[in-house]
């Protein structure tokens, strides 16, 4: 006859489980300790960013390489000579607003260096990689239909990142004077941003803010607002998918892992 | 990582100057309803006209919130005297020109205030407005005719503190 009824063994099985449980989670003597959180497979070292500080001449050297994201863009816009027929205007205007950007960011770096910073002469890596390098990629794809179109839409974007940006960062330079200077910048920003949306939308209906009654999304507006936003930007371009929808990226001002501490060089 | 300190409240001396641009910005919603109610413009044009009359009003009521009871909530009437004059009349490229010179005038108003005011809050919150200014002169620019150098500069003066009155 058996000793232990059902009830029993199940219960001495449950306390064996926790015991076996706790003692895997516990030290064990000749294995080193790691600071991961435990887990099955070999995980990297955590590494934290270097102890660093967001000061004026770190935002402003930020703001100095998107003025040169910015002349890279319209750079590339040029070179692939993609604004001929209906874009041709689109020429000029990109040559003049490369232009600004190349003033904007002289008077940038002035600054920079007049604070005893170091001057940062090209463009941000990190939205490079992850904005502006996909993006353009998506316009020069073979298969996209409208490559000079596309082109605009990523420099009204970028005029837009560039203009929230100087905004943005009113409220985190600690100098009255380089906030002056900062928008003083910002509203040229905002013009180009202006310009570019009466290119893409023009004539009154392309003023302010509407909907594309199809689609549901807003139609590109020179003025949309009553005051400047400070949200995300999406950039639809590139060709057709699978699907028959177009890649969007989502642009968004630089934040703590985009901006350009001291260590971050131009390669 | 040391990130920046939060955003600061606005001084005595900043309330004077947000009640400055409340006083500037209602004047320029009332100089727009004067365009809008111009027989020299159509339809589509009066809507575009109106919503920048809104912004403006926006705006006003915006720095209101900041400058508390030193706002005086009138339009200021130095900034009416300049401006109304030059909306009369059927030459509607002459009316978007003086609506762009007035556009221009606030944005270098809001760029003198970026740099005067000591409080972070009321530097951001003019300084939205300069850029939404900023679009609103290059607009009026290119649907006046003018040259992409006028949508794209600005040559106007700040107005004087003592104009608000």
């Amino acid at each position: 006859m058996n000793r232990y009824s059902r009830r029993s063994v199940l219960r001495l099985g449950g306390v064996s489980a926790a015991g076996i449980l706790l003692a895997a989670c516990g030290k064990q003597t000749g294995v080193e300790e790691s600071k991961n959180v435990r887990s099955v497979g070999v995980v990297p070292e955590a590494e934290g960013l270097s102890n660093v500080e967001v000061t004026d001449i770190v935002l402003l050297r930020t703001a100095a390489s998107l003025e040169y994201n910015a002349i890279d863009t319209y750079d590339a816009a040029l070179g692939l000579g993609v604004f001929t027929g209906a874009f041709a205007a689109a020429s000029d205007i990109a040559q003049r607003l490369r232009d600004d950007h190349r003033g904007h960011a002289a008077a940038i770096n002035g600054l920079i260096s007049q604070l005893g910073g170091e001057p940062f002469t090209c463009g941000n890596p990190r939205l490079n990689e992850i904005y502006i390098a996909p993006a353009l990629a998506l316009i020069t794809d073979a298969d996209n239909e409208n490559p000079a179109l596309d082109v605009v839409v990523l420099a009204h974007a970028l005029e837009n990142l560039a203009a929230q940006t100087y905004q943005g960062v009113v409220t985190l330079l600690t100098d009255q004077a380089l906030r002056q200077a900062a928008m003083t910048i910002g509203q040229d920003e905002a013009r180009h941003a202006a310009v570019l949306a009466q290119a893409l939308n023009p004539g009154l209906a392309g003023v302010l803010a509407s909907v594309n009654a199809t689609t549901g999304k807003p139609n590109v507006a020179a003025v949309p607002g009553a005051f400047g936003p400070l949200t995300p930007i999406s950039v639809t371009v590139g060709p057709l998918n699978s699907d028959g929808t177009r890649s969007t990226l989502i642009l968004e001002t630089p934040s703590l892992n985009s901006l350009v501490y001291p260590d971050v060089t131009c390669a | 990582m040391t990130q920046p300190t939060a955003i600061t409240p606005a001084t005595k001396a900043d309330r004077e100057l947000l009640g400055f641009a409340n006083a500037a910005e209602f004047a320029a919603r009332d100089l727009y309803a004067i365009a809008a109610a111009s027989a020299a413009f159509s339809d589509d044009e009066k809507t575009v006209l109106t919503g920048f009359h809104d912004h403006h009003r926006a705006a006003a009521q915006a720095l209101a919130g900041m400058a508390g009871s030193i706002a005086t909530n009138e339009p200021a009437a130095a900034v009416l005297d300049i401006f109304r004059s030059r909306l009369n009349g059927s030459n509607k490229n002459a009316i978007l020109e003086a609506l762009r010179e007035l556009e221009n005038t606030l944005a270098a108003t809001h760029l003198s205030l970026v740099g005067a005011l000591e409080g972070t809050g009321g530097a951001a919150l003019v300084a939205s407005i300069l850029n939404v200014e900023a679009r609103q002169s290059a607009t009026l620019a290119l649907l006046g005719g003018r040259s992409l150098n006028d949508a794209l500069t600005n040559g106007a003066a700040p107005l004087s503190l003592g104009a608000g009155s």
